[in-house]
Protein backbone atom coordinates (compact mmCIF):
# COMPACT_ATOMS: atom_id res chain seq x y z
CA UNK A 1 0.00 0.00 0.00
CA UNK A 2 2.79 2.22 1.16
CA UNK A 3 4.56 1.34 -2.12
CA UNK A 4 1.44 2.09 -4.36
CA UNK A 5 0.89 5.66 -2.60
CA UNK A 6 4.67 6.45 -2.40
CA UNK A 7 4.49 5.86 -6.31
CA UNK A 8 1.10 8.29 -7.17
CA UNK A 9 2.75 10.96 -5.45
CA UNK A 10 6.04 10.65 -7.07
CA UNK A 11 3.86 10.13 -10.80
CA UNK A 12 1.45 13.38 -9.34
CA UNK A 13 4.87 15.65 -8.75
CA UNK A 14 6.67 14.20 -12.03
CA UNK A 15 3.89 15.00 -13.86
CA UNK A 16 3.01 18.06 -12.63
CA UNK A 17 6.20 19.33 -13.63
CA UNK A 18 5.61 17.92 -17.47
CA UNK A 19 2.90 19.97 -17.47
CA UNK A 20 4.11 23.15 -16.47
CA UNK A 21 6.67 22.23 -19.20
CA UNK A 22 3.79 21.33 -21.46
CA UNK A 23 1.65 24.42 -20.93
CA UNK A 24 4.76 27.03 -21.73
CA UNK A 25 5.07 24.76 -25.45
CA UNK A 26 1.12 24.67 -25.86
CA UNK A 27 0.53 28.33 -25.41
CA UNK A 28 2.96 29.64 -28.09
CA UNK A 29 1.59 26.60 -30.29
CA UNK A 30 -1.98 27.51 -29.62
CA UNK A 31 -1.13 31.62 -30.69
CA UNK A 32 1.73 31.05 -33.75
CA UNK A 33 1.76 27.56 -34.67
CA UNK A 34 5.37 27.55 -33.71
CA UNK A 35 6.44 24.55 -31.86
CA UNK A 36 9.31 26.12 -29.74
CA UNK A 37 12.26 23.64 -28.94
CA UNK A 38 14.13 26.80 -27.43
CA UNK A 39 11.44 26.48 -24.24
CA UNK A 40 13.88 24.38 -22.88
CA UNK A 41 16.94 26.71 -23.15
CA UNK A 42 15.00 28.91 -20.98
CA UNK A 43 14.21 26.65 -18.50
CA UNK A 44 18.28 25.82 -18.79
CA UNK A 45 18.94 29.87 -18.68
CA UNK A 46 17.46 29.89 -15.49
CA UNK A 47 19.63 27.14 -14.17
CA UNK A 48 22.80 28.88 -15.07
CA UNK A 49 21.84 32.11 -13.65
CA UNK A 50 21.14 29.82 -10.22
CA UNK A 51 24.84 28.78 -10.81
CA UNK A 52 25.95 32.56 -10.97
CA UNK A 53 24.20 33.72 -8.51
CA UNK A 54 24.65 31.13 -6.31
CA UNK A 55 26.07 32.53 -2.50
CA UNK A 56 23.45 35.74 -2.71
CA UNK A 57 20.30 35.66 -0.82
CA UNK A 58 18.31 32.97 -2.30
CA UNK A 59 15.33 35.55 -2.73
CA UNK A 60 17.87 37.46 -4.56
CA UNK A 61 18.46 33.53 -6.59
CA UNK A 62 15.34 32.91 -7.69
CA UNK A 63 13.84 36.66 -8.80
CA UNK A 64 17.13 37.09 -10.81
CA UNK A 65 16.83 33.76 -12.47
CA UNK A 66 13.19 34.39 -12.90
CA UNK A 67 13.65 37.49 -14.56
CA UNK A 68 16.01 36.62 -16.79
CA UNK A 69 14.27 33.86 -18.29
CA UNK A 70 11.28 35.76 -18.71
CA UNK A 71 13.26 38.62 -20.39
CA UNK A 72 14.96 36.16 -22.30
CA UNK A 73 12.01 34.61 -23.48
CA UNK A 74 10.56 38.37 -24.87
CA UNK A 75 14.02 39.08 -26.65
CA UNK A 76 13.29 35.56 -28.18
CA UNK A 77 10.08 36.47 -29.68
CA UNK A 78 11.20 39.83 -30.86
CA UNK A 79 14.33 39.04 -31.94
CA UNK A 80 14.28 35.30 -33.37
CA UNK A 81 10.57 34.81 -34.29
CA UNK A 82 8.65 38.46 -34.86
CA UNK A 83 10.74 38.06 -37.95
CA UNK A 84 9.87 35.16 -39.30
CA UNK A 85 6.11 36.00 -38.53
CA UNK A 86 5.00 35.16 -41.66
CA UNK A 87 6.67 32.28 -42.13
CA UNK A 88 5.41 28.86 -42.17
CA UNK A 89 5.38 26.69 -39.43
CA UNK A 90 8.52 24.54 -40.76
CA UNK A 91 10.48 27.66 -40.68
CA UNK A 92 9.70 28.69 -37.54
CA UNK A 93 10.69 25.20 -35.88
CA UNK A 94 13.94 25.02 -37.56
CA UNK A 95 14.55 28.68 -36.22
CA UNK A 96 13.47 27.30 -32.91
CA UNK A 97 15.81 24.38 -33.12
CA UNK A 98 18.51 27.08 -34.04
CA UNK A 99 17.75 29.19 -31.48
CA UNK A 100 18.43 26.25 -29.05
CA UNK A 101 21.46 25.25 -30.32
CA UNK A 102 23.05 28.76 -30.33
CA UNK A 103 21.67 29.26 -26.49
CA UNK A 104 23.35 25.84 -25.69
CA UNK A 105 26.35 26.76 -27.13
CA UNK A 106 26.62 30.21 -25.71
CA UNK A 107 26.44 28.58 -22.70
CA UNK A 108 28.89 26.46 -22.92
CA UNK A 109 31.29 29.01 -24.15
CA UNK A 110 30.68 30.99 -20.87
CA UNK A 111 30.69 28.10 -18.00
CA UNK A 112 32.30 24.91 -20.31
CA UNK A 113 30.92 21.71 -20.76
CA UNK A 114 31.72 19.96 -17.13
CA UNK A 115 28.47 19.60 -15.48
CA UNK A 116 27.71 22.20 -12.67
CA UNK A 117 26.16 22.00 -9.59
CA UNK A 118 24.32 24.64 -7.07
CA UNK A 119 22.12 24.10 -4.07
CA UNK A 120 18.87 26.01 -4.02
CA UNK A 121 16.41 25.52 -1.30
CA UNK A 122 17.90 22.90 0.58
CA UNK A 123 15.64 22.43 2.73
CA UNK A 124 12.67 21.92 -0.20
CA UNK A 125 14.71 18.32 0.05
CA UNK A 126 13.71 17.08 2.81
CA UNK A 127 10.66 14.67 3.91
CA UNK A 128 7.19 14.76 5.20
CA UNK A 129 6.83 11.45 7.32
CA UNK A 130 3.31 10.53 7.08
CA UNK A 131 2.18 7.11 8.15
CA UNK A 132 5.67 5.61 7.02
CA UNK A 133 4.99 7.43 3.45
CA UNK A 134 8.13 9.57 3.08
CA UNK A 135 7.08 12.66 0.49
CA UNK A 136 9.81 15.06 -0.04
CA UNK A 137 8.95 18.80 0.64
CA UNK A 138 9.63 19.61 -3.13
CA UNK A 139 6.70 17.27 -4.32
CA UNK A 140 4.01 19.20 -2.28
CA UNK A 141 5.68 22.49 -3.53
CA UNK A 142 5.75 21.20 -7.06
CA UNK A 143 2.03 19.99 -7.06
CA UNK A 144 0.64 23.31 -5.16
CA UNK A 145 2.77 25.78 -7.37
CA UNK A 146 1.39 24.16 -10.76
CA UNK A 147 -2.44 24.13 -9.12
CA UNK A 148 -2.05 27.64 -8.25
CA UNK A 149 -0.50 28.34 -11.93
CA UNK A 150 -3.22 26.13 -13.27
CA UNK A 151 -6.16 27.75 -11.83
CA UNK A 152 -4.48 31.00 -12.64
CA UNK A 153 -3.80 30.62 -16.26
CA UNK A 154 -7.84 29.41 -16.41
CA UNK A 155 -8.68 32.35 -14.68
CA UNK A 156 -6.24 34.73 -16.82
CA UNK A 157 -7.95 33.23 -20.08
CA UNK A 158 -11.53 33.13 -19.15
CA UNK A 159 -11.84 36.62 -17.30
CA UNK A 160 -9.46 38.99 -18.70
CA UNK A 161 -10.37 41.11 -21.81
CA UNK A 162 -5.95 40.37 -22.89
CA UNK A 163 -6.75 36.53 -22.02
CA UNK A 164 -9.98 36.56 -23.99
CA UNK A 165 -7.88 38.39 -26.98
CA UNK A 166 -5.65 35.54 -26.78
CA UNK A 167 -8.19 32.80 -26.97
CA UNK A 168 -9.78 34.42 -29.70
CA UNK A 169 -6.20 34.98 -31.56
CA UNK A 170 -5.14 31.12 -30.70
CA UNK A 171 -8.63 30.16 -32.67
CA UNK A 172 -7.95 32.66 -35.45
CA UNK A 173 -5.44 34.82 -35.85
CA UNK A 174 -6.29 36.76 -38.95
CA UNK A 175 -9.62 37.13 -37.43
CA UNK A 176 -8.38 38.38 -33.98
CA UNK A 177 -6.24 41.60 -36.01
CA UNK A 178 -9.48 42.04 -37.90
CA UNK A 179 -11.34 42.81 -34.87
CA UNK A 180 -8.46 44.98 -33.15
CA UNK A 181 -6.31 42.52 -31.80
CA UNK A 182 -2.94 43.71 -31.34
CA UNK A 183 -1.02 40.91 -32.66
CA UNK A 184 2.53 41.72 -31.37
CA UNK A 185 0.94 42.36 -27.88
CA UNK A 186 -0.77 39.21 -27.66
CA UNK A 187 2.18 37.11 -28.94
CA UNK A 188 4.60 39.14 -26.22
CA UNK A 189 2.11 38.31 -23.44
CA UNK A 190 2.37 34.83 -24.54
CA UNK A 191 5.64 34.43 -24.51
CA UNK A 192 5.89 36.58 -21.36
CA UNK A 193 4.06 33.58 -19.71
CA UNK A 194 5.90 31.18 -21.40
CA UNK A 195 8.81 32.69 -19.35
CA UNK A 196 7.19 32.70 -16.26
CA UNK A 197 6.22 29.31 -16.50
CA UNK A 198 9.75 28.12 -17.56
CA UNK A 199 11.49 30.11 -14.81
CA UNK A 200 9.49 28.28 -12.21
CA UNK A 201 10.59 24.86 -13.46
CA UNK A 202 14.16 26.31 -13.74
CA UNK A 203 13.87 26.52 -9.62
CA UNK A 204 12.26 23.32 -9.09
CA UNK A 205 14.64 21.37 -11.70
CA UNK A 206 17.36 22.58 -9.52
CA UNK A 207 16.04 22.65 -6.46
CA UNK A 208 15.43 18.33 -7.35
CA UNK A 209 18.78 17.71 -9.14
CA UNK A 210 21.17 20.28 -8.45
CA UNK A 211 22.80 19.33 -11.15
CA UNK A 212 23.62 21.80 -14.34
CA UNK A 213 24.15 21.37 -18.17
CA UNK A 214 23.89 23.23 -21.21
CA UNK A 215 21.71 20.23 -22.83
CA UNK A 216 19.73 19.92 -19.64
CA UNK A 217 16.74 20.95 -21.26
CA UNK A 218 16.57 18.97 -23.86
CA UNK A 219 15.09 16.30 -22.75
CA UNK A 220 12.53 17.87 -20.42
CA UNK A 221 11.11 19.65 -23.61
CA UNK A 222 11.32 16.45 -25.60
CA UNK A 223 9.14 14.86 -23.49
CA UNK A 224 6.52 18.05 -22.76
CA UNK A 225 6.14 17.96 -26.60
CA UNK A 226 5.17 14.11 -26.00
CA UNK A 227 2.89 15.43 -23.62
CA UNK A 228 1.30 18.32 -25.61
CA UNK A 229 0.85 15.89 -28.88
CA UNK A 230 -0.93 12.86 -26.21
CA UNK A 231 -2.94 16.08 -24.65
CA UNK A 232 -3.84 17.54 -28.15
CA UNK A 233 -2.29 20.50 -29.70
CA UNK A 234 -3.66 23.83 -29.55
CA UNK A 235 -5.35 22.75 -26.31
CA UNK A 236 -4.25 24.32 -23.17
CA UNK A 237 -5.76 21.88 -20.72
CA UNK A 238 -4.90 19.08 -23.28
CA UNK A 239 -1.03 20.28 -22.52
CA UNK A 240 -1.71 20.11 -18.91
CA UNK A 241 -3.99 16.41 -18.87
CA UNK A 242 -0.93 15.24 -21.66
CA UNK A 243 1.87 16.38 -19.07
CA UNK A 244 0.43 14.51 -15.98
CA UNK A 245 -0.34 11.44 -17.97
CA UNK A 246 3.48 10.91 -19.42
CA UNK A 247 4.33 11.43 -16.01
CA UNK A 248 2.19 8.56 -14.38
CA UNK A 249 3.24 6.69 -17.49
CA UNK A 250 6.85 7.44 -16.89
CA UNK A 251 6.49 6.60 -13.08
CA UNK A 252 4.45 3.24 -13.51
CA UNK A 253 6.71 1.94 -16.12
CA UNK A 254 9.61 2.70 -13.58
CA UNK A 255 7.62 0.88 -11.15
CA UNK A 256 6.94 -2.09 -13.07
CA UNK A 257 9.50 -2.76 -15.53
CA UNK A 258 12.43 -5.06 -14.44
CA UNK A 259 15.53 -4.05 -13.35
CA UNK A 260 17.43 -4.83 -16.31
CA UNK A 261 14.85 -2.96 -18.67
CA UNK A 262 14.56 0.26 -16.70
CA UNK A 263 17.72 1.94 -18.26
CA UNK A 264 14.56 1.62 -21.33
CA UNK A 265 12.38 3.56 -19.89
CA UNK A 266 12.12 6.23 -21.82
CA UNK A 267 11.74 4.05 -24.72
CA UNK A 268 9.20 2.24 -23.48
CA UNK A 269 7.48 5.97 -23.34
CA UNK A 270 7.76 6.53 -26.73
CA UNK A 271 6.86 3.22 -28.11
CA UNK A 272 3.37 4.53 -25.77
CA UNK A 273 3.18 7.66 -27.73
CA UNK A 274 3.41 6.31 -31.15
CA UNK A 275 1.05 3.35 -30.16
CA UNK A 276 -1.20 6.01 -28.89
CA UNK A 277 -0.50 8.63 -32.13
CA UNK A 278 -1.61 5.70 -34.13
CA UNK A 279 -5.08 4.99 -32.44
CA UNK A 280 -6.11 8.84 -31.70
CA UNK A 281 -3.30 11.02 -33.53
CA UNK A 282 -5.71 14.67 -32.84
CA UNK A 283 -4.58 13.58 -29.04
CA UNK A 284 -7.00 13.54 -26.44
CA UNK A 285 -8.67 17.08 -26.82
CA UNK A 286 -8.86 18.41 -29.84
CA UNK A 287 -7.86 22.57 -29.48
CA UNK A 288 -9.83 24.23 -31.60
CA UNK A 289 -6.26 26.53 -32.84
CA UNK A 290 -4.89 22.89 -34.43
CA UNK A 291 -6.16 24.14 -37.87
CA UNK A 292 -4.06 25.97 -40.60
CA UNK A 293 -2.64 29.01 -39.38
CA UNK A 294 -3.63 32.13 -41.42
CA UNK B 1 -15.05 59.16 -47.48
CA UNK B 2 -13.16 56.24 -49.19
CA UNK B 3 -11.38 56.24 -52.49
CA UNK B 4 -8.98 53.71 -54.60
CA UNK B 5 -6.84 54.51 -57.11
CA UNK B 6 -5.77 52.00 -59.83
CA UNK B 7 -5.91 49.12 -56.92
CA UNK B 8 -3.96 46.04 -58.27
CA UNK B 9 -3.72 42.89 -55.96
CA UNK B 10 -2.03 39.91 -56.75
CA UNK B 11 -1.29 36.19 -55.63
CA UNK B 12 2.06 35.02 -56.78
CA UNK B 13 1.49 35.42 -60.76
CA UNK B 14 -2.07 35.72 -60.67
CA UNK B 15 -3.93 38.86 -60.80
CA UNK B 16 -7.12 38.81 -58.50
CA UNK B 17 -7.32 42.75 -58.79
CA UNK B 18 -6.29 45.16 -61.89
CA UNK B 19 -6.52 48.50 -60.98
CA UNK B 20 -10.16 49.34 -59.10
CA UNK B 21 -10.95 53.07 -59.05
CA UNK B 22 -13.88 53.49 -56.78
CA UNK B 23 -15.03 55.88 -54.20
CA UNK B 24 -17.53 55.85 -51.68
CA UNK B 25 -19.15 59.45 -50.15
CA UNK B 26 -19.94 59.38 -46.58
CA UNK B 27 -23.14 57.65 -45.07
CA UNK B 28 -23.36 56.14 -48.40
CA UNK B 29 -24.52 52.27 -48.88
CA UNK B 30 -22.57 51.29 -51.93
CA UNK B 31 -22.30 47.24 -53.24
CA UNK B 32 -19.84 45.47 -55.18
CA UNK B 33 -21.44 42.45 -57.36
CA UNK B 34 -19.79 40.72 -59.78
CA UNK B 35 -19.44 36.76 -60.29
CA UNK B 36 -17.40 34.30 -58.38
CA UNK B 37 -13.30 34.71 -58.96
CA UNK B 38 -14.00 38.22 -60.15
CA UNK B 39 -12.22 40.16 -57.06
CA UNK B 40 -14.87 40.75 -55.10
CA UNK B 41 -13.22 39.28 -51.61
CA UNK B 42 -9.99 40.92 -52.59
CA UNK B 43 -11.09 44.20 -53.22
CA UNK B 44 -12.21 44.07 -49.53
CA UNK B 45 -9.53 42.75 -48.19
CA UNK B 46 -7.25 44.88 -49.70
CA UNK B 47 -9.25 47.77 -48.06
CA UNK B 48 -8.88 46.11 -44.90
CA UNK B 49 -5.62 45.59 -44.79
CA UNK B 50 -5.67 41.62 -44.84
CA UNK B 51 -4.16 40.99 -48.54
CA UNK B 52 -0.72 43.37 -49.33
CA UNK B 53 -1.63 45.93 -52.17
CA UNK B 54 0.58 45.45 -55.40
CA UNK B 55 0.20 48.86 -57.12
CA UNK B 56 -2.39 51.73 -56.80
CA UNK B 57 -3.63 53.56 -54.00
CA UNK B 58 -6.48 53.46 -50.81
CA UNK B 59 -7.28 57.01 -49.21
CA UNK B 60 -9.43 56.92 -46.00
CA UNK B 61 -10.54 60.38 -44.94
CA UNK B 62 -7.69 62.07 -47.21
CA UNK B 63 -5.32 59.37 -45.74
CA UNK B 64 -3.45 57.05 -47.37
CA UNK B 65 -3.83 53.38 -45.92
CA UNK B 66 -2.57 50.85 -48.01
CA UNK B 67 0.26 48.40 -45.92
CA UNK B 68 -1.68 49.95 -42.69
CA UNK B 69 -2.12 46.76 -40.27
CA UNK B 70 -5.44 45.62 -39.89
CA UNK B 71 -5.85 45.78 -36.03
CA UNK B 72 -4.74 49.64 -36.97
CA UNK B 73 -7.58 50.24 -39.35
CA UNK B 74 -9.81 49.18 -37.21
CA UNK B 75 -8.76 51.87 -34.67
CA UNK B 76 -8.87 54.21 -37.76
CA UNK B 77 -12.60 53.47 -38.43
CA UNK B 78 -12.63 50.39 -40.85
CA UNK B 79 -14.08 47.17 -40.09
CA UNK B 80 -14.81 44.20 -41.79
CA UNK B 81 -17.07 41.29 -41.77
CA UNK B 82 -15.00 38.10 -43.64
CA UNK B 83 -16.60 36.17 -46.01
CA UNK B 84 -17.81 32.96 -44.20
CA UNK B 85 -17.93 35.29 -40.85
CA UNK B 86 -15.15 33.98 -38.97
CA UNK B 87 -17.22 33.70 -35.60
CA UNK B 88 -14.84 32.47 -32.64
CA UNK B 89 -16.66 29.31 -32.09
CA UNK B 90 -15.09 28.72 -28.81
CA UNK B 91 -15.48 31.61 -27.19
CA UNK B 92 -19.27 32.29 -26.22
CA UNK B 93 -21.72 35.05 -28.24
CA UNK B 94 -21.32 37.56 -25.43
CA UNK B 95 -17.67 37.36 -25.62
CA UNK B 96 -17.26 37.19 -29.56
CA UNK B 97 -20.07 40.32 -29.33
CA UNK B 98 -17.03 42.21 -26.36
CA UNK B 99 -14.02 41.35 -28.52
CA UNK B 100 -15.41 43.64 -31.31
CA UNK B 101 -14.82 46.62 -28.96
CA UNK B 102 -10.90 45.59 -27.94
CA UNK B 103 -9.84 48.58 -29.84
CA UNK B 104 -12.17 51.18 -28.22
CA UNK B 105 -10.67 53.85 -25.38
CA UNK B 106 -14.38 55.00 -24.26
CA UNK B 107 -14.90 51.49 -22.05
CA UNK B 108 -18.64 53.52 -20.80
CA UNK B 109 -20.14 53.13 -23.79
CA UNK B 110 -19.50 49.76 -24.16
CA UNK B 111 -22.29 48.50 -22.28
CA UNK B 112 -24.95 50.34 -24.08
CA UNK B 113 -23.52 49.25 -27.64
CA UNK B 114 -23.65 45.52 -26.39
CA UNK B 115 -27.32 46.53 -25.72
CA UNK B 116 -28.20 48.10 -29.27
CA UNK B 117 -26.68 45.01 -31.24
CA UNK B 118 -28.54 42.85 -28.86
CA UNK B 119 -32.10 44.75 -29.41
CA UNK B 120 -31.38 44.64 -33.38
CA UNK B 121 -30.44 40.86 -32.85
CA UNK B 122 -32.61 40.10 -30.57
CA UNK B 123 -31.83 35.67 -31.18
CA UNK B 124 -28.58 36.51 -29.97
CA UNK B 125 -29.97 37.29 -26.77
CA UNK B 126 -31.04 34.06 -25.86
CA UNK B 127 -27.52 32.83 -26.47
CA UNK B 128 -25.21 34.88 -24.74
CA UNK B 129 -23.84 31.85 -22.71
CA UNK B 130 -23.18 29.51 -25.22
CA UNK B 131 -20.36 28.64 -27.36
CA UNK B 132 -20.72 30.83 -30.61
CA UNK B 133 -20.00 27.98 -32.71
CA UNK B 134 -23.67 26.18 -31.68
CA UNK B 135 -25.09 29.23 -33.59
CA UNK B 136 -26.75 28.77 -36.87
CA UNK B 137 -25.35 30.24 -39.87
CA UNK B 138 -28.03 32.82 -40.04
CA UNK B 139 -27.00 33.33 -35.82
CA UNK B 140 -23.19 33.78 -36.58
CA UNK B 141 -23.80 36.05 -39.93
CA UNK B 142 -25.69 38.57 -37.44
CA UNK B 143 -23.22 37.95 -34.44
CA UNK B 144 -20.13 38.54 -36.69
CA UNK B 145 -22.15 41.84 -37.58
CA UNK B 146 -22.86 43.10 -34.45
CA UNK B 147 -19.27 41.81 -33.45
CA UNK B 148 -17.53 44.49 -36.10
CA UNK B 149 -20.36 47.30 -34.72
CA UNK B 150 -18.93 47.06 -31.43
CA UNK B 151 -15.72 48.74 -32.88
CA UNK B 152 -17.94 51.70 -33.75
CA UNK B 153 -16.53 51.25 -37.36
CA UNK B 154 -17.07 54.25 -40.05
CA UNK B 155 -16.75 52.48 -42.73
CA UNK B 156 -18.31 49.05 -42.75
CA UNK B 157 -17.20 46.61 -45.36
CA UNK B 158 -19.23 43.57 -45.28
CA UNK B 159 -18.37 40.41 -47.32
CA UNK B 160 -20.98 37.81 -48.81
CA UNK B 161 -23.86 39.00 -46.09
CA UNK B 162 -26.46 36.37 -47.79
CA UNK B 163 -23.71 33.62 -48.66
CA UNK B 164 -25.58 30.37 -47.51
CA UNK B 165 -28.61 31.67 -46.08
CA UNK B 166 -31.73 31.17 -46.22
CA UNK B 167 -34.07 33.81 -48.41
CA UNK B 168 -35.95 34.91 -44.86
CA UNK B 169 -33.05 35.24 -43.14
CA UNK B 170 -30.82 37.24 -45.50
CA UNK B 171 -33.87 39.67 -45.60
CA UNK B 172 -33.44 39.89 -42.11
CA UNK B 173 -29.68 40.83 -42.62
CA UNK B 174 -30.48 43.50 -45.56
CA UNK B 175 -33.01 44.88 -42.83
CA UNK B 176 -30.40 45.42 -40.44
CA UNK B 177 -27.96 46.93 -43.12
CA UNK B 178 -30.75 49.15 -43.65
CA UNK B 179 -30.84 50.01 -39.97
CA UNK B 180 -27.52 50.81 -39.65
CA UNK B 181 -27.74 53.35 -42.78
CA UNK B 182 -30.44 55.55 -40.47
CA UNK B 183 -27.09 55.49 -37.42
CA UNK B 184 -24.93 57.04 -39.68
CA UNK B 185 -22.74 54.43 -41.16
CA UNK B 186 -21.17 53.84 -44.32
CA UNK B 187 -21.37 50.56 -45.94
CA UNK B 188 -19.66 49.12 -48.50
CA UNK B 189 -21.29 45.15 -49.22
CA UNK B 190 -19.77 42.68 -52.24
CA UNK B 191 -22.59 40.00 -52.95
CA UNK B 192 -22.67 37.26 -55.83
CA UNK B 193 -26.50 37.79 -55.71
CA UNK B 194 -26.91 41.08 -57.43
CA UNK B 195 -30.74 41.56 -56.75
CA UNK B 196 -30.27 42.27 -53.15
CA UNK B 197 -27.47 44.02 -53.31
CA UNK B 198 -28.51 46.37 -56.17
CA UNK B 199 -31.82 47.17 -53.72
CA UNK B 200 -29.70 47.44 -50.71
CA UNK B 201 -27.41 50.57 -52.19
CA UNK B 202 -27.27 53.19 -53.27
CA UNK B 203 -24.94 52.83 -56.31
CA UNK B 204 -23.24 49.45 -57.11
CA UNK B 205 -19.77 48.93 -58.85
CA UNK B 206 -20.19 45.69 -60.89
CA UNK B 207 -16.70 43.77 -60.98
CA UNK B 208 -15.93 41.01 -63.83
CA UNK B 209 -12.23 39.82 -64.26
CA UNK B 210 -10.91 41.90 -61.19
CA UNK B 211 -11.60 45.25 -63.13
CA UNK B 212 -15.15 47.34 -63.01
CA UNK B 213 -17.03 47.11 -66.09
CA UNK B 214 -20.30 48.86 -65.25
CA UNK B 215 -21.14 51.64 -62.57
CA UNK B 216 -24.43 53.30 -61.41
CA UNK B 217 -27.31 53.19 -58.88
CA UNK B 218 -29.66 49.99 -59.39
CA UNK B 219 -32.25 51.91 -61.66
CA UNK B 220 -29.37 52.41 -64.30
CA UNK B 221 -28.08 49.25 -63.81
CA UNK B 222 -30.94 47.38 -64.68
CA UNK B 223 -31.80 49.79 -67.96
CA UNK B 224 -28.10 48.86 -69.07
CA UNK B 225 -28.86 46.69 -72.26
CA UNK B 226 -28.52 43.11 -70.97
CA UNK B 227 -26.34 43.98 -68.15
CA UNK B 228 -27.65 40.22 -66.33
CA UNK B 229 -26.58 38.47 -68.78
CA UNK B 230 -23.72 39.94 -70.51
CA UNK B 231 -21.83 39.73 -66.66
CA UNK B 232 -22.93 36.95 -64.98
CA UNK B 233 -24.01 34.64 -68.02
CA UNK B 234 -27.44 34.28 -66.42
CA UNK B 235 -30.57 35.75 -64.48
CA UNK B 236 -29.37 37.29 -61.22
CA UNK B 237 -31.98 36.55 -58.74
CA UNK B 238 -32.45 35.58 -54.67
CA UNK B 239 -30.41 33.26 -53.73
Amino acid sequence: MTFVLQNIVDAISLGALYALTALGIGLIFGIMRLINFAHGELIMLGAYALFFTFGMHEAIMGLVAMALVIVAAIVMERVAFRPLRRANPATLLIASFALAYFLQHLVLLIFGARPKSVTFLYELSEYFVVEGLRIPKLQVVTIAITIVLLVGLVVFFRRSSIGTQMRAAAEDFGMARLVGVRANSVIAIAFLLSGVLAGIISLLYVVQTGTLTPRMGVSLVLVAFVATVIGGMGSLVGAAVGGLVVGVLTVALQAVLTVELRPYRDAFVFAVLIGFLLVRPQGLLRGRSARERI
Amino acid sequence: MLATEELSVTYGNILALGGVSLRIEEREIVSVIGPNGAGKSSLLNAIAGVVPVASGSIEFEGQTIAGTAPEELVRLGISLVPEGRHIFGGLTVAENIRIGAVARRDRNAIDGDVERVLAMFPVLRERLRQPAGKLSGGEQQMLAIGRALLARPRLLLIDEPSLGLAPLVVSEVYRAIADLRAEGVTILIVEQSATRALEAADRTYVLASGSIVMAGDAAELRAEEGFEDAYFGYKARDP
